[in-house]
């Protein structure tokens, strides 16, 4: 799917139409597949195509008003099947949602908290910036911190804050390091200088918060001199690859897992032990939907020896969404308050019913969820959640 | 001519067509223009020159001002340049002392500001004028018509045009890549809208094919070449092997029954696979011809050259022939209809609908199959576990209306689906769920036929099926659960079914592309081809002797599609009739003087219609061969090949007139 | 909107050469579907885009056209079989000699836009437009005049001077 991404910046309700996007609305046939395959659908007053129809005549204010796009995680299942090529996730929804969050007498407690950190220390947990490079601790190799050695290089890792922070985020972000260290690439990290890319405060349409990370990010970034730029969260590849462009900044980020899939002939050789689990692979939807990565993941995990990939029911561009984007990370008691199911929990409840060992995934949030939400159905003794990255590490003998 | 003393007298009009054009374009402004151009005696608008009025106007002009020229400016010379160069015809002139000027389809139409419309409408008349000074008086070139015709594709589209043509006693060549004709049609059970047996009213008709003395059918053949033009064209047809000689079988099936292979082991193409045939078979029981064959992909000989080769002996009549090679045919036809029909959308691009995963999800296409009495299960609705349906969903739009598949509307599939929804619901009495985003039922009775049927009891859910999967709660996980939006109800329901049944949508051909290109007509982009004209010419093409007929032209239903066949076969016998057809013409020459015999020109024509002529040293040029592309005329170095129509000075005095150039101030006069 | 230009003087023109069969018939298909785009366009018919004289881009050139567009059949789609491609090697041979005469690239224009593509030939005209509105005015005949008296100019001074001569020899002469 092409957008014209510039020309969506600083578009508004108001000046929908003046885009080539915009228009696109007008040609809704509302044939509701859109709210059909929402992981929320169930739950909104006004699903994306009861929003087109209330815009067209004039009854927008009615859906400000009401909490639905509050449930929209952003997971592109609706842009994706749209007949009609609607840039629903990208365009409408966005506008709506900031709409709706103005007008919410009150931000849900967990989300404004969240907001809140990212803006005041760069991360939603509201971590302190020294402790960003804490995850490093342990490694027996040292990783250059581009402002103490700001020499030019070939790859800019973009950590990301759950992978600096989150504890089991930052086994992902060793398992990286290590493999990046094995494939002996020149790699460096922005280290404390680096905030939160911003694109959950975008995708929940918090347009001063987002501008102010955009903003702080740019200028870090403009400051070095790098050939690639990689980050380890799906999210802040979005960021980059379409949100950072509407402000004129042309960075075309990769995500570890296809960036690792270019060096694929040389790792393959370096998977020496076999793992004897079968594993289902959970598709992020800002990797798979978003940016087409379906097969990388895959191939890699097909790869390592001893692997069995199953797939569940639901599985590339059909896959359910963790719940967790578009603000959703920080909506759950919200979610829960409105008598809404999980969305974890149901995508969990599928990956047990294939039986596997191991549910795999390549995105930082889905981590902690799917942990809980196994905990939650007693079944985390039986299946563990495991990043392919740390897979590859545990396949090249750790 | 003489009355004018040699002087040049142009008539100019200009055509409001009705507001088409007057509302775009100033006609009084453009008029009184015209008038003021040198050589021009007469400028007038009217609301609609082509009507008879409009043209009586151009007769009486010429006659009574003594025009010798006439320019019109109105519709694209696509729909009315025959038109009127008719009437400069009837005025007492040479019907190329005419010039046209598109005003609506490159003008009105696409600008928006009636002061740039009017501009460039002003422009381009000054250089309709300008250029038609110099018109020479031409000559039609007329072309004799082969009589014989050459019909593509057996499906009802095929079979209904060529026994119209053999019937009015044409010699047809009905070619079919298929071992048997029929195409699609020949796969259904019932059709709508009057639920008549596909099989009662097809079967006939193929077999009147097979019998027509005038008919030759050349079934597992394919066209391979077509050299020539309008009137003839030299077709090659190349006769795949069956492996039976086709005079000797009788379509016993004593070989059939005696092959090495007991058990039928491979997916039958007929029945989309539902069901399995030998590597020796006859497509299905009422294939026509009656003719078995033997495939070489799966046969035994074919892949090892091992066996013991019982179909050989089995056949008393001698038929099998295990070393019959490809025979290549040319024949000679005046005519061609392309009836080569659609294929089915693959289901397998919507991933998210299942099909080729859950082994209950179906195409409409195997449903036909297992419905029909005559198909894999013998009309008994199985699943392929064995079990009854008790419940069904049906998906209107299975890749059509959706830009990431087709665009396009089916036009079909809403009402075979509420085909279908009948039929399976008198096999099953399942309950029966039609999913659909806009119920189109267009056509005579159609509407009624959906009324009817509705109210058999069927549920109708306008939405369009967001996701199918199984449903975890059934304990073999073999229900499937349709989730959608029932958008008139605003709820998000979730249908637990037996079955889905995927209305795929009608696509062009795979191999559209490369018949197009052999026979050099144009497609859509989408892949369907173009017919001349959508309203005024929906059977030609913009090649003079090929027409269309059926699905390959875009997606339609059966009575349609037999009206097009027909209307078809009228234009072909029409071209026939007529004896011969006259060539514009374009035509290329040599003015010998000024030829330098360089030979430049000689390589560039395709159609090898330039020679050389040694004891003169000069090009010459075979005018029955030229098409008249003017690519040569282009290349001469010296100038000496002239286009008739098209010949240099014509153009340059186009491009004076566009630029407003005048030769003798050498400056523009609007500068 | 074209008002405004025209007062300004100067409307930007292009002589289209579209080939009978595929570009003009989408042109017409544009205008069924009622594709809008940009009117400063002057289609010209010819049978195939291979007719299209290298000859007849000059003479645009020369008599005011501020942009030349050639529109043929895809390849292997020609209704002649190859004239398009024919057209092709011309077209870039003759690129050449337009850049040689200080004539910008974006002023002449080879596309291939079949029946079907309506659309194709709105893109197509309103990117060149918007691409020599940008050029401005080519208007070569205003620039031959210029030469013409610059010329004239050149020639009275060569005349001038030679008098000049011929008047001082001639004083030699009688002085001599
Ligand atoms: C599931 C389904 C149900 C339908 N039900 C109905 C119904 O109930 N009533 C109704 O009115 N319509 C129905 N239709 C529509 C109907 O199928 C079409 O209108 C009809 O088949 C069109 O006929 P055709 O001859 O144009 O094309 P086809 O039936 O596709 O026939 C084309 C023939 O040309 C042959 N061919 C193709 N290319 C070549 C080549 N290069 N050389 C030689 N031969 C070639 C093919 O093998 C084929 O035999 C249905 C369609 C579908 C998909
Ligand atoms: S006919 Fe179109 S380029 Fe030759």
């Amino acid at each position: 799917m092409i957008v014209d991404i510039e020309s969506l910046r600083g578009l508004s309700m108001d000046t929908l139409y003046d885009s080539p996007e915009g228009r696109l609305i007008q040609s809704c046939i509302q044939c509701g597949t859109c709210a059909g395959t929402c992981p929320h659908g169930e739950y909104m007053a006004y699903p994306p195509r009861r929003i087109i129809k209330m815009m067209q005549h004039g009854l927008i204010d009615k859906v400000y008003a009401s909490d639905s796009m509050l449930k929209c995680v952003n997971c592109y299942a609706c842009m994706s099947k749209c007949p009609r090529e609607i840039h629903l996730t990208e365009v409408l929804l966005q506008l709506v949602k900031e709409q709706t969050i103005i007008r919410l007498p009150s931000v849900p407690p967990e989300l404004q908290k969240a907001l809140e950190n990212s803006y005041r220390y760069g991360n939603p947990m509201g971590e302190s910036g020294r402790k960003r490079i804490n995850w490093m601790k342990d490694l027996d190799f040292p990783i250059r911190i581009l402002s103490q050695n700001p020499d030019p290089v070939d790859v800019l890792w973009f950590v990301e804050s759950y992978p600096s922070y989150h504890p089991r985020g930052q086994d992902t972000a060793r398992a990286i390091a290590k493999i990046m260290h094995r494939l002996e690439i020149d790699f460096a990290i922005l280290g404390n200088e680096e905030r939160s890319a911003g694109e959950c405060g975008l995708l929940a349409w918090e347009s001063g918060l987002a501008e102010s990370l955009v903003d702080y990010n740019m200028a870090i970034l403009t400051k070095y001199k790098f050939n690639r730029v990689m980050t380890s969260d799906p999210h802040a590849l979005d960021a980059f690859n379409y949100r950072y462009k509407m402000y004129g900044f042309n960075l075309n980020a990769t995500h570890n897992i296809p960036f690792i899939y270019e060096y694929f002939d040389k790792i393959k050789k370096m998977f020496t032990r076999s793992l004897h689990y079968s594993v289902t692979y959970h598709d992020s939807c800002c990797l798979g939907r978003h940016n087409g990565y379906y097969d990388q993941p895959r191939q890699i995990l097909k790869a390592i020896p001893g692997i069995k990939l199953i797939e569940m029911v639901h599985n590339r561009e059909n896959a359910l969404c963790c719940g967790g984007g578009g603000g959703g990370m920080w909506l759950d008691t919200y979610y829960k308050s409105q008598n809404m199911e999980r969305l974890s929990d149901i995508r969990v409840k599928e990956a047990i019913e294939t039986g596997a060992d191991i549910l795999a995934v390549a995105c930082p949030y889905e981590i902690p969820r799917f942990e809980d939400a196994l905990k939650l159905a007693g079944y985390d003794k039986k299946m563990m959640v495991k990043d392919i990255s740390e897979l590859i590490v545990d396949s090249m003998g750790g | 001519m003489e009355k004018t003393n040699g002087q040049i007298r142009i008539g100019f009009y200009i055509c409001h067509c009705g507001t088409n054009i007057a509302s775009s374009v100033d006609v009084q402004k453009v008029t009184d223009f015209a008038a003021t151009l040198p050589n021009v005696v007469v400028a007038k608008h009217y609301k609609y020159m082509c009507s008879d009025p409009g043209q009586d106007m151009i007769i009486n002009d010429i006659k009574e001002q003594n025009l010798n020229r006439v320019v019109v400016a109105a519709c694209s010379p696509f729909l009315h340049e025959r038109t009127f160069r008719n009437a400069t015809f009837q005025g007492g002139l040479n019907q190329f002392y005419f010039q046209m000027v598109n005003t609506r389809e490159q003008n009105a139409w696409v600008h928006l500001d009636p002061l740039a419309s009017t501009d460039k409408a002003i422009d381009l008349v000054r250089a309709a004028v300008q250029r038609v000074a110099s018109h020479k008086p031409l000559e039609q070139k007329k072309v004799p018509i082969h009589p014989d015709v050459l019909v593509i594709g057996g499906g009802i589209a095929g079979i209904h045009a060529a026994l119209t043509l053999g019937n009015a006693g044409k010699k047809v060549y009905l070619v079919e890549k298929e071992p048997t004709i029929g195409g699609h049609m020949a796969m259904f059970d019932k059709t709508f809208p009057t639920l008549d047996c596909a099989a009662c009213i097809l079967t006939p008709k193929m077999s009147a094919v097979k019998n027509h003395p005038n008919i030759k059918l050349c079934t597992y053949s394919e066209v391979e070449k077509i050299d020539g033009y309008v009137g003839n064209f030299k077709v090659t047809i190349k006769h795949k092997p069956r492996f039976i000689i086709d005079d000797l079988c009788v379509g016993c099936m004593d070989c059939v029954e005696a092959c090495v292979y007991k058990e039928a082991r491979f997916p039958d193409e007929f029945n989309q696979g539902l069901s399995r045939r030998k590597p020796v078979y006859m497509p299905f029981p009422q294939a026509t011809p009656q003719l078995v064959l033997i495939d070489p992909e799966t046969c035994i000989w074919f892949k090892s050259g091992k066996c013991k080769k019982t179909c050989v002996d089995a056949c008393e009549r001698k038929a099998v022939d295990l070393e019959q090679q490809a025979r290549v045919e040319e024949v000679e036809v005046g005519s061609i209809v392309v009836a080569t029909g659609f294929q089915p959308f693959d289901s397998k691009k919507i991933s998210y609908y299942g099909y080729g995963n859950y082994p209950n999800v179906y195409t409409s296409l195997e449903v036909e199959r297992l419905i029909n009495a005559s198909g894999p299960t013998q009309g008994v609705v199985v699943l392929r576990d064995g079990s009854h349906p008790k419940t069904i969903g049906i998906v209107h739009c299975v890749g059509s209306r959706d830009k990431n598949t087709n665009s396009w509307c089916s036009r079909v599939c809403c009402l075979y689906s509420v085909k279908l929804a009948h039929l399976l619901k008198e096999h099953t009495g399942a309950e029966i769920y039609n999913f659909y985003i806009d119920m189109r039922t267009p056509g005579k009775s159609m509407e009624e036929f959906y009324n009817r049927i509705a109210e058999e009891g069927m549920k109708f859910i306008r939405g369009r099926v967001a996701d199918i999967y199984p449903d975890m709660s059934d304990p073999d996980h073999k229900k499937l659960i349709m989730k959608a939006e029932d958008t008139l109800i605003q709820e998000i329901i979730k249908v637990p079914v037996d079955m889905v049944v995927l209305s795929v949508g009608l696509e062009p051909r795979h191999d559209a592309q490369q018949v197009r290109r052999m026979l050099n007509i144009s497609c859509s982009t989408e892949g369907f081809y173009i017919e001349r004209h959508p309203k005024l010419a929906p059977v030609s093409t913009f090649t003079d002797g090929i027409f269309l007929a059926g699905c390959c032209q875009g997606p339609k239903d059966i009575p349609d599609t037999v009206a097009q066949a027909g209307a078809a076969a009228a234009e072909v016998l029409a071209l026939i009739d007529r004896g011969f057809i006259e060539l514009e013409p374009n035509t290329a020459f040599i003015t010998e003087e000024e030829c330098s015999g360089c030979k430049s020109c000689i390589h560039l024509c395709p159609y090898t219609a330039i020679s050389f002529l040694e004891e003169k040293k000069k090009a010459f040029i075979n005018e029955a061969l030229c098409k008249g592309c003017g690519t040569c005329v282009a290349a001469c170095p010296s100038g000496s090949i002239k286009q008739n129509l098209f010949d240099d000075e014509e153009i340059y005095s186009e491009i004076d007139g566009i630029l407003n150039f005048d030769h003798i101030s050498r400056e523009l006069s609007y500068v | 909107m074209y008002k405004e230009k025209t007062e300004k003087g100067h409307q930007i023109k292009i002589v289209a050469f579209f080939c009978n069969w595929c570009t003009y018939t989408a042109a017409d298909l544009a205008g069924v579907s009622r594709i809008k785009h940009a009117p400063n366009f002057r289609v010209i018919r010819v049978m195939c885009s291979g007719r299209v004289d290298p000859q007849f881009i000059l003479d645009a050139f020369s008599k005011g056209a501020d942009g030349v567009l050639i529109g043929g059949c895809h390849p292997g789609d020609c209704h002649y079989i190859e004239g398009n491609y024919k057209c092709l090697r011309r077209f870039q041979l003759f690129k050449k000699v337009v850049a040689d005469l200080g004539i910008e690239a974006d002023r002449l224009r080879l596309e291939w836009i079949s029946a079907s593509e309506g659309d194709k030939v709105r893109l197509v005209i309103n990117d060149m437009v918007s691409k020599i509105q940008k050029l401005g005015p080519l208007d070569l005949p205003a620039k031959y005049k210029s030469w013409d008296s610059e010329m004239e100019l050149l020639e009275k001074c060569v005349r001038e001077q030679s008098n000049e001569i011929i008047k001082e020899e001639m004083e030699v002469i009688s002085h001599g």
